[in-house]
């Protein structure tokens, strides 16, 4: 009917032999593709849409398809969407290759069988990382399956320049009193003393960090994110005690900004310290050159001298290989580059300031914050990932996230608050 | 004449009845299609979800290998009833939600339907204004209004506020929930105004003119004689009064993310469920919303219809 129609005698036989010989030929093609996944493209999550990180891994895709030819897809997506998304998206198509961060929010995933063993590449680069930051890629099974890229610490930031004009020497600060005497300080000079936040629920996780950390010691801290101690133990108390000491030197709407709306305050110079981690120092930079080499840190202050200042607060950040991905094989030689010095190097290309967990970067060429940030970090002898990723993600986020932004609107109810934590606690389901 | 109609009348009921008896093969297999790919899907894609949702809601599961299911029996529900304070605020959030939309927005919203159907001047105007904000999703009014709202925003700037002084619109228990419940409002009198006055349109104008007449006032002729006449309108306004309040998720996720700043059953129901610690406890909060909503309206619906056949 159709050769009537178009008037051409074509043979129906030669047309369906066509039909198949070119559907054969893109279904072998596609084949083909599929079979080559070693050299075949690659692709990246990327865990943020700011501006300074998405330079720096563009730079490292470049870097790559520049030395090997293979093509690498980058995907940008909001930190938040990606932590919220990361279980289905693991489950799914997931990218080959994607950032995450080290620590029990790792290891569970590992656990679940949804990440790649690496422990091949790290056979290979593993001479450039120390061994803290291969037992903090490691699985419960000893197997890696992440690989680190950069770290920052968590301290107490402020401005070389507004410290100047009031005429304090932070780096003087040794212990708490000194630290209350300061906070007074800044409070009579008609500054927030202490910038903190804690919209996101997470923000003020790193205030309770430290000051479990500083008051009761690094084995105490462990214990208690692991379970092995009670939230209403007495010394969990005691944080409270010295925390709800830091609240009238903090602004009052804690609870209406997030990490970034704080670090306003100290952009604007409006707050004395910010007690946060050290990379909000791309946004400073991003603001002026000025402001990024005014920016400084110096450790929390020791409260218990049997604990000094021996703990810190330095989550790792880095990279994985999903099991799910189309090219694994890919993923891992791609993470193999990002994370070996070249990969660092092309990071370091863009301009912005990186501390890279790689030993083989070359520290002299640190700005002096950076610099001081290793300083702060080598005071340490125990380093802490940060409570939302040393702790059972559903206890971390549901759980003690509302109930310290609970604890801020009402900080007489430490008790109650402490009682119901541990008893969600108990009331998790088993592993 | 009559007797012919009389004759035909049961001749065409009888082809009638012939005709709705035999379907040809390509009727009903058009028919099957027709209604069983969307019933199909329906299934499929609501009612196994939501029969499995209350299947799980008695287990443990990180929702990762369906080997690691594990049967709880009653233990999330314990767990939210006895050992979670964060349910009970957002319990408490949600009742005051109920209560604003019934007994302010909603109400709100009829009178304006009413007003411009008596088509004052300008009517045309205020039916654009007020509808305007429902043209935009929940999650655009979030960030239109987060923008007035923040520290660092328009209104505290407008009030000459610095960062670390500013009016605690979101985060302050004082303001908060007031001032989420008159964003969710802007938009629910727009909606509900909608319904009413396309329902109002429909009401006979002589039952008004009979009222008139008889010497009722406004109010009186609204009571008894508008307001009755509408009552399957009336089902609907306050069907989805109950589900809107309950329902609320988009604004407060787009400003406060999943954080428990004004905790909400529906950001629970989220919490427990996306992201990397997902237990069945989200599952048990989706089975608790679900009565909370479905109970009062199948008693009202109940009522209603029992009152219908009477």
């Amino acid at each position: 009917m159709l050769n009537k129609i178009t008037g051409h005698e074509v043979d129906r036989r030669l047309l369906l032999k066509g039909a198949a010989a070119g559907g054969l030929g893109i279904a072998g093609a596609t084949m083909l593709a599929g079979c080559s996944s070693d050299s075949g493209p690659v692709s990246f999550g990327v865990r943020t849409v700011d501006e300074s990180p998405v330079k720096q891994a563009q730079a490292i895709v470049d870097a790559y398809t520049a030395k090997t030819g293979i093509e690498v897809t980058p995907n940008f997506t909001e930190s938040n969407a990606f932590q919220n998304n990361l279980s289905q998206y693991l489950q799914g198509t997931p990218d080959d290759a994607f950032q995450w961060m080290a620590g029990y929010r790792m290891q569970f995933f590992a656990d679940q069988g949804l990440l790649e063993d690496v422990s091949s590449v790290w056979d290979e680069i593993g001479d450039q990382f120390s061994d803290s930051y291969k037992i903090a890629s490691t699985g419960s099974d000893g197997k890696q399956y992440f690989l680190p890229q950069s770290w920052y610490p968590w301290g107490l930031h402020f401005r070389k320049s507004m410290m100047a004009e009031v005429g304090m020497s932070p780096d003087d600060i040794y212990n708490w009193d000194d630290f209350m005497a300061a906070l007074k300080e800044l409070k009579a000079q008609g500054l927030v003393p202490l910038a903190a936040a804690d919209k996101g629920g997470w923000e003020a996780m790193g205030t309770f960090d430290i000051l479990n950390a500083r008051i009761n010691g690094y084995n105490f801290h462990v214990d208690l994110l692991a379970g092995r101690e009670k939230w209403t133990d007495d010394k969990v108390k005691e944080v409270f005690r010295h925390w709800e000491m830091l609240l009238p030197y903090q602004n009052t709407n804690v609870l209406d900004l997030e990490w970034d709306g704080a670090m306003q305050l100290l952009l604007q110079k409006q707050a004395g310290f910010f007690m946060n981690g050290s990379w909000f120092g791309g946004n400073f930079l991003e603001q002026s050159q000025e402001d990024y080499d005014d920016l400084w840190i110096v450790p929390f202050p020791e409260i218990n001298p049997d604990n000094g200042r021996d703990t810190i607060d330095a989550p790792l950040d880095g990279i994985a290989v999903a099991k799910n991905g189309g090219n694994p094989g890919g993923g891992k030689d791609f993470v193999q580059f990002a994370a070996s010095i070249e990969g660092v190097e092309a990071q370091l290309a863009t301009g912005i300031p990186l501390t890279s967990a790689n030993n083989l970067q070359d520290t002299s060429a640190y700005d002096p914050f950076q610099k001081q940030q290793q300083a702060v970090m080598a005071e340490a002898k125990y380093i802490t990932q940060f409570l939302d990723r040393d702790t059972r993600p559903d206890f971390a986020g549901p759980v003690v996230g509302p109930a310290f932004q609970s604890w801020f609107k009402d900080p007489s109810s430490t008790d109650s608050i402490l009682e119901s934590l541990q008893s969600q606690w108990d009331a998790l389901a088993p592993l | 004449m009559s007797s012919t109609t009389a004759v035909e009348k049961p001749q065409a009921k009888a082809k009638k009845a012939n005709r709705r008896r035999t379907f040809s093969k390509r009727d009903r297999f058009t028919l099957g299609v027709f209604i069983g790919v969307p019933t199909f899907l329906h299934v499929a894609l609501v009612w196994f979800p939501a029969v499995a949702t209350i299947y799980l809601s008695f287990t443990y599961w990180t929702g990762i290998h369906i080997g690691d299911i594990q049967w709880a029996g009653l233990a999330n529900y314990e767990n939210i009833f006895f050992n979670t304070p964060i349910f009970w605020d957002a319990l408490r959030v949600n009742v005051i939600w109920l209560v604003w939309f019934g007994a302010i927005a909603t109400p709100l919203g009829i009178l304006l339907a009413y007003q411009i159907d008596r088509e004052i001047r300008g009517s045309k105007f205020y039916q654009a204004a007020y509808y305007l904000p429902v043209v935009l999703s929940l999650a655009v009014i979030g960030i239109i209004w987060n923008f007035l709202l923040r520290p660092d925003g328009f209104v505290n700037g407008l009030l000459g506020l610095e960062i670390s002084e500013a009016v605690s619109f979101f985060g302050d228990d004082r303001y908060n929930i007031w001032v989420i419940l008159t964003m969710a409002s802007w938009r629910h009198i727009g909606y509900i105004m909608l319904l009413y006055l396309a329902g109002l349109k429909a009401v006979d104008a002589t039952l008004r003119e009979a009222a008139s007449i008889d010497g009722a006032t406004e109010w009186q002729t609204f009571r008894k004689v508008v307001f009755p006449a509408m009552a399957p309108v009336n089902i609907i306004v306050i069907v989805i009064t109950i589900i809107e309040s309950l329902r609320a998720f988009d604004m407060i996720y787009i400003i406060y993310g999943s954080s428990g700043g004004l905790p909400i059953l529906g950001v629970l129901v989220f919490q427990n469920i996306a992201g990397e610690g997902a237990s069945m406890k989200g599952a048990a909060y989706a089975v608790i919303l679900f009565l909370l909503s479905i109970v009062p309206i199948i008693t009202y619906l109940r009522q209603q219809f029992k009152e219908d056949m009477k």
